[in-house]
C-alpha cells in the first residue's frame, strides 16, 4: 500500500493505493500518525486506489478510526469500490467507521 | 607487528574463550607462533596438526574453528579446506593462511570453502581479530539455531494442541447423524498456527448447532484468541437454540478480549430436520452456499457488523429452509480471495460451480474442491482455509 497526503484549512484526506493487508503494519503507523498531528478536525481516507483489503487491514482501518475518535476527530471512509466494498458490505462496516 | 601484550586487549569473551582451535601448518615455527598469539590472547583450547592428514584426523574432535596453511606436504591447504566441508563441517569457520599475495590463491581459498584469509607473515592483531569475528558469529549462529528449534519444537506443540481443539469424525457424526444430517469440515492453516475455528454442538434430541469463526490475522495472536474463543463457546450452550442471542453474546465476550485492531468475522446455524431450516446468526462471514436437492443453488446472506467492535450490535436471525438432500456450504474468505493475482479472486458464482462440480466429482469431495480452486499444485492459500458442508438427510 502507497499513500498520499492532502490537507486544507479543516481536512485531512489521505488517498491510499495498491493492497492493505498485513504486511502494511509498518506503512499505516505513518497514516496513524498523519491523522493524530493533524490540526484538521475530520480525516478522510480515500480508499478509491485500494484493490484488495484483508482482515488485518480492516484492522487498521479500525485502529485508526478509534486513534481519531479518541482525539475528539472524525474519520470517514471514501470511494469504496470493488473488492474494498464487497468487504466493507459484508462486515457491515458503515456501522463502524461513517462511508461517504 | 603486535606484541603478545597489545595482543592481551583484544581478550574474547568467556564465550568463546575456551573454543577448540586448531592450527594446521607444517613449520614448527608458524605453529608455535599462531599458538603463543591466541594464547596471549586468551584463547585456551588449542589443537595442532603439521600437515593435511593430520588436520583431517583432528576433525574428528569437531574444533569449533580452524586456521589452516596452504602449502604443505601431503594434501594442501585448498584439498584439506574441501574435504573439511564435504566431510565434517559445511560451516565450521576456516581461516586460511595465504602468503602468497595473489589474487588466484585468495580466490582458490574461498572456492574451496574458506570462511576468511589471513596474510602471511601472521599479523597478530588482525589473526586475533579475525579469529575472533568468526567464533563470536559461530557462536550467535548456533544460539539463533537452537531458539529456532525451541520456537519450532513449540509450534509444533501449539499446532498439535489446536488440531485436538477441533472434533473428529466420529464425534461430529454422533452428533449431526441422529439428528438427520452428515457433516464434512477441513481445516488448515496458513502457517503453522491459525484463527480459524469450528464446532459443533447438540441443543436436544432433534436439533444441533453448526459454529464457524475467524480471528483476524493469522498466527500466533489469532491461534491464541481462537483458543479463548473455544472456551467462551463451550460455556455459551444455554443459548444454542436462539442463534441471534447466542451471536450477540459472544461479540460482546469478544468486545472485551480483543484489542481495537482485532476481531472475528462468524456463523451460528441451527439445524432443525424437524421443521426443514437451517436459522443462522451471521457476522460478515462470506455468503453461505445452499444447494438444493433439485440441483438449484442460491447465495445466503452472510453480512453482519464484525465481531469484538461494537458491543451494541445486533444480530439479525435469518431462515434457510433445508429439505431433504439439500447442501449449505459455509466456507472461510481465504477460499475465494487470491492476493497474490486479485484477477484470479473467485466471484460467488464461481465458486458455487466449483463446489457443484467437486460433489459431482468421482473422487473426494475435499480434494476435487481443493484441486479446482488451487490448482492441481494446491498453491497454499493467502489465509487460514476452513469449510463446514452440511447435508441433510433424507
Amino acid at each position: 500500500m502507497e499513500f498520499k497526503t492532502h490537507e486544507d484549512a479543516d481536512r485531512l484526506t489521505l488517498s491510499f493505493s495498491g493492497m492493505l493487508t498485513f504486511d502494511d503494519h509498518e506503512t499505516f503507523r505513518s497514516v496513524v500518525t498523519s491523522i493524530v498531528d493533524s490540526p484538521a478536525p475530520t480525516t478522510v481516507l480515500d480508499l478509491s486506489g485500494l484493490t484488495m483489503i484483508d482482515s488485518a487491514g480492516i484492522g487498521m482501518l479500525l485502529l485508526a478510526n478509534d486513534r481519531a475518535s479518541k482525539q475528539g476527530k472524525q474519520l470517514r471512509l471514501r470511494g469504496v469500490t470493488g473488492h474494498v466494498a464487497k468487504v466493507v458490505e459484508l462486515s457491515r462496516l458503515e456501522q463502524l467507521i461513517p462511508i461517504d | 607487528m603486535m606484541s603478545p601484550a597489545h595482543v592481551a586487549d583484544l581478550a574474547p569473551e568467556a564465550g568463546i574463550a575456551s573454543a577448540r582451535i586448531l592450527i594446521v601448518d607444517d613449520l614448527e615455527s608458524s605453529r608455535r607462533l599462531i599458538g603463543t598469539v591466541l594464547e596471549s590472547a586468551g584463547f585456551t583450547n588449542l589443537d595442532f596438526a603439521a600437515d593435511g592428514e593430520a588436520a583431517l584426523a583432528r576433525m574428528a574432535c569437531k574444533p569449533d574453528m580452524v586456521v589452516l596453511d596452504i602449502v604443505m606436504p601431503g594434501p594442501d591447504g585448498f584439498k584439506v579446506c574441501e574435504r573439511i566441508r564435504s566431510e565434517f563441517s559445511p560451516d565450521v569457520p576456516v581461516l586460511m593462511q595465504t602468503g602468497m599475495q595473489e589474487d588466484d590463491y585468495r580466490l582458490r581459498a574461498f572456492r574451496a570453502g574458506a570462511s576468511d584469509i589471513v596474510s602471511k607473515p601472521i599479523d597478530a592483531g588482525e589473526l586475533v581479530s579475525r579469529v575472533r569475528l568468526h567464533l563470536e558469529r559461530r557462536r550467535l549462529m548456533s544460539s539463533l539455531q537452537i531458539y529456532r528449534q525451541r520456537m519450532e519444537e513449540d509450534l509444533r506443540v501449539a499446532q498439535a494442541m489446536q488440531h485436538s481443539l477441533l472434533m473428529s469424525a466420529e464425534q461430529v457424526d454422533a452428533i449431526a447423524g441422529p439428528r438427520g444430517a452428515r457433516l464434512s469440515t477441513f481445516y488448515q492453516a496458513s502457517n503453522t498456527l491459525g484463527g480459524d475455528l469450528w464446532q459443533v454442538f447438540a441443543v436436544d434430541e432433534t436439533r444441533f448447532g453448526i459454529f464457524m469463526v475467524d480471528l483476524s490475522g493469522h498466527g500466533v495472536s489469532a491461534a491464541i484468541n481462537a483458543f479463548r474463543v473455544h472456551m467462551l463457546v463451550t460455556g455459551m450452550t444455554a443459548l444454542a437454540d436462539r442463534p441471534g442471542v447466542w451471536m450477540q453474546a459472544l461479540n460482546r465476550a469478544l468486545v472485551d478480549m480483543l484489542p481495537v485492531e482485532q476481531f472475528a468475522t462468524g456463523f451460528y446455524g441451527l439445524v432443525d430436520r424437524a421443521a426443514g431450516t437451517l436459522t443462522y446468526a451471521s457476522a460478515a462471514t462470506p455468503p453461505p452456499l445452499h444447494f438444493r436437492a433439485d440441483g438449484s443453488w442460491s447465495a445466503l446472506d452472510g453480512s453482519g457488523v464484525l465481531l469484538g467492535c461494537n458491543a451494541a450490535a445486533d444480530y439479525p436471525v435469518r431462515t434457510c429452509p433445508l429439505g431433504a438432500g439439500d447442501r449449505v456450504f459455509i466456507y472461510s474468505d481465504a477460499l475465494y480471495e487470491n492476493f497474490r493475482d486479485p484477477e484470479a479472486s473467485l466471484e460467488t458464482p464461481d465458486l458455487a460451480a466449483h463446489v457443484q462440480a467437486a460433489l459431482q466429482s468421482r473422487d473426494d469431495f475435499q480434494a476435487a474442491l481443493l484441486s479446482r480452486v488451487f490448482g492441481p499444485d494446491q498453491a497454499h492459500p493467502h489465509d487460514d482455509l476452513t469449510w463446514v458442508m452440511l447435508e441433510a438427510g433424507e
